[in-house]
C-alpha cells in the first residue's frame, strides 16, 4: 500500500476551504474558525513525525482540527461553570439558544438535513482536491464566492473561452465524483 | 460559414451552451440551441441533467470559503514555522 506524504507547503491550498467550512458549521463564528485552523496547522507542523502516512493528509488535520474544536467548547464550558447559563433564550420558538445546546454534542445534530447539508458541502470540497490548484480556484470564485467571468479572467490573465474551458473540466470531474453518492 | 448562424451545434458546443446556462450566462439564442440539441442527442441530455443536479447540490449545500488573505496569513505561519524548526 502507497503512504501517503506530508507537504505542509501545500496544505493552505489544498484544504484551506474544507477544513473552513467544515469548522464554520460548528462554531459559526469566522474568527474563531480562523484562530481553530492556525492552531491545527501548528500543530499539524509540530507533529508531522508522527504521521504514519495511514490515512490521507485531510483526514489526518481534520482529526487535529476536531480536537481543537471539542477543547474549544470545553474551555468555554468550563469558563461558565455550570453549562446551564441562558443566552438569548426564545420562548416563542423551539430554538433556545441554550449554552447546554451550543456546546457539547456538535458532533451529532439531531436536524438530519442539517447534517446532511454539512456531509454535502464536505463532499463537494473533497472532490475538488481531485482539480488541479488553479482549476479549484477558478471554479470556486466562479461558482461558490460568485465573482464575475471577467473579474475572474482579468486576475488570472485568461480569455473567457479558456475559463470555461475549465469550468467545463471542473464541473465533469465533480460530476462524477458526487455522481456515486449524491446524485 | 455563412453570416447566418445554424440552429444546429455539435455537443461541444452544447455543453457549453450548458455551463454558462447553470450561471445564468447563456443567451436566449444559445438556450434555444441547446434545447434544440438535447432533443435528439442522448449524451448531452445526461450531461446536462449531471450539470444541472450539480449546481443544486452546491446550492444545497451552502459551502462557506475563507478569503484570501486569511489564505496568505496562513502560508506565511506555515512557511516561518518550517524554516526556524
Amino acid at each position: 500500500m502507497s503512504t501517503n506524504k506530508i507537504d505542509a507547503n501545500k496544505w493552505v491550498d489544498r484544504y484551506s476551504d474544507y477544513l473552513f467550512n467544515f469548522t464554520i458549521v460548528r462554531v459559526n463564528d469566522r474568527e474563531l474558525a480562523n484562530d481553530l485552523i492556525s492552531e491545527t496547522f501548528l500543530a499539524g507542523l509540530k507533529s508531522m513525525k508522527n504521521f504514519k502516512g495511514e490515512s490521507t493528509e485531510r483526514t489526518w488535520l481534520i482529526s487535529i482540527l476536531k480536537r481543537k474544536i471539542i477543547d474549544h467548547y470545553r474551555k468555554s464550558n468550563s469558563k461558565k461553570g455550570k453549562a446551564e447559563i441562558k443566552i438569548q433564550y426564545n420562548d416563542d420558538s423551539n430554538e433556545g439558544d441554550w449554552l447546554e445546546e451550543n456546546a457539547p454534542d456538535r458532533f451529532d445534530k439531531t436536524a438530519e438535513d442539517v447534517m446532511e447539508n454539512e456531509e454535502l458541502g464536505e463532499a463537494i470540497l473533497a472532490c475538488m482536491e481531485q482539480l488541479n490548484e488553479k482549476q479549484a480556484k477558478i471554479f470556486k470564485m466562479k461558482t461558490i464566492e460568485g465573482f464575475d467571468t471577467e473579474a475572474i479572467c482579468n486576475e488570472f490573465n485568461i480569455t473567457p473561452s479558456n475559463l470555461w474551458v475549465i469550468i467545463h473540466r471542473a464541473r465533469t470531474t465533480l460530476a462524477q465524483c458526487l455522481e456515486k453518492n449524491w446524485f | 460559414m455563412s453570416k447566418k448562424s445554424t440552429l444546429l451545434i455539435d455537443c461541444s458546443e452544447a455543453g457549453h451552451c450548458c455551463d454558462k446556462n447553470q450561471y445564468k450566462e447563456a443567451s436566449v439564442t444559445e438556450k434555444l440551441k441547446m434545447l434544440l440539441h438535447l432533443i435528439y442527442c442522448k449524451k448531452c441530455r445526461k450531461y446536462s441533467s449531471h450539470n444541472s443536479k450539480l449546481t443544486e447540490l452546491i446550492n444545497q449545500a451552502d459551502i462557506k470559503t475563507c478569503p484570501e488573505e486569511q489564505k496568505k496569513m496562513w502560508k506565511k505561519e506555515i512557511e516561518k514555522e518550517i524554516t526556524n524548526s
